[in-house]
């Protein structure tokens, strides 16, 4: 097995997904902390292309969140046992990723007015809409995994963007029941269970 | 080979590199194209009620990303193996970095002074900053002109796609990139993408 080593801040933000697939797939990695505070310092030069995250593999450096998260997810049987549920996978991911952009809009908008309209149509329309697809593919897919019968980056995809909202906005969920339960479900599997278990609380 | 037919509006947008791949392997495939006038009316139908929509064999697929990632794997334009899959990725990563600071100034700024200035920013600082990029990706691929391994990828045919959209905007905007211009140029040297790039409007 390669050596990895995963570089992030010391927060969820866009690493904590590429975390949970090493995780549930019992695959160690160094998971590297970089605090805050200390970027850019002499962090920013390490980088690929100025940002992070980016995975060591064998000490060589690959940057790109979903590139990374694809990945192990395509190593270590995550990615479902077909193109087409790779495809249905892919799915779910892309739906995750134009959520977390919508988050994301109403997280950092500078402007105080637009930022509580943003945060507003993020959980009266952004979030619902999302959930509502979500629901709409478990309920069809019926096994409470996203795609196919397993585990798949779909699931952890869609667990790791729903933290802050399913904290800030607990009563939207009430709707989506196939949604709550999958959650549940992801977080009690025993690996990931046991991460939980330690991980310390951020904002974001 | 499945029956695929591609469902996207009659525009270029987020359903021109599914249609770049398919003319690029040969592969026969229906261009569905929707107006503002037949999209409702199909919109009910789709996964997520947006466009593109691969149908394969009669089922139908959301998701731009997803649809162009099926493609890729099963046309041959996804490298050999995992860690050249890795790289093509990257490159799409670095593109969906692009994407919103476009989608910004032609779509969603309503300020008119504002649009002007993000757009002159994005087409001098942004693009030097992804077309460096671009070029730092093909310069470490080695000599092959390619941005993963020794042939087209996905990852060329997404870089091509986006950079015409600024070209559109400023024709010499690739001229002091030598290196991605060549690579250009290896993209429109494949036959079914150099017949298609003729005959599209």
């Amino acid at each position: 097995m390669p050596s990895y080593k995963f570089n992030y801040f010391d927060l969820r933000g866009k690493g904590e997904t590429c975390r949970l697939c090493f995780i549930a797939a019992g695959v160690p990695f160094e998971d590297h902390r970089i605090d805050r505070a200390a970027w850019p310092g002499e962090y920013k030069a390490e980088t690929p292309f100025g940002q992070l995250p980016y995975l060591e593999i064998d000490g060589k450096k690959f940057a790109q969140s979903g590139a990374i998260a694809s990945y192990i997810s395509r190593e270590y049987g995550l990615y479902g046992t077909s193109s087409l549920e790779a495809l249905s996978i892919d799915g779910v991911v892309g739906l995750a990723a134009d959520y977390f952009t919508n988050w994301a809009k109403s997280y950092f908008e500078a402007d105080a007015s637009k930022k509580t309209e943003l945060q507003s149509k993020l959980k009266n329309t952004d979030l619902p809409s999302f959930l509502a697809n979500l629901e709409k593919i478990l309920t069809a897919n019926g096994s409470g995994y996203f795609v196919g019968n397993q585990l798949t980056l779909a699931d952890l995809s869609v667990y790791d963007v729903l933290e802050n909202s399913y904290r800030d906005h607990p009563s939207v969920y009430k709707s989506y029941p196939n949604v709550l339960e999958n959650r549940k479900a992801i977080a009690a599997l025993p690996r990931i269970a046991e991460y939980l278990s330690k991980r310390k609380a951020t904002e974001i | 080979m499945p029956t695929y037919r591609l469902h996207y509006f009659d525009a270029r947008g987020r359903g021109e590199v599914a249609r770049l791949m398919f003319n690029a392997a040969g592969q026969k495939f229906d261009d569905v194209r929707y107006t503002k006038d037949t999209w409702p009316d199909f919109k009910p139908k789709t996964p997520f009620g947006q466009l593109p929509v691969l149908e394969v064999d009669g089922k139908l697929f959301g998701q731009s990303g997803a649809i162009f990632n099926y493609l890729a794997r099963e046309l041959g334009f996804y490298g050999n193996g995992n860690l050249e899959a890795l790289q093509v990725d990257v490159v799409i990563g670095l593109v969906n970095d692009l994407i919103p600071l476009m989608l910004k100034v032609f779509f969603q700024e309503q300020d008119e002074t504002k649009k002007k200035e993000l757009l002159e920013k994005l087409l001098t600082e942004d693009a030097k900053k992804f077309f460096n990029y671009f070029e730092k990706v093909l310069k470490e691929n080695g000599s092959s002109g390619y941005f993963v391994g020794k042939g087209l990828t996905m990852a060329d045919i997404v870089v091509y796609d986006i950079v015409d959209t600024l070209i559109t905007n400023k024709a010499t905007i690739v001229d002091p990139f030598p290196v991605l211009k060549a690579n250009r140029q290896k993209v429109e040297s494949n036959p079914g993408i150099a017949a298609y790039l003729k005959s599209r409007k």
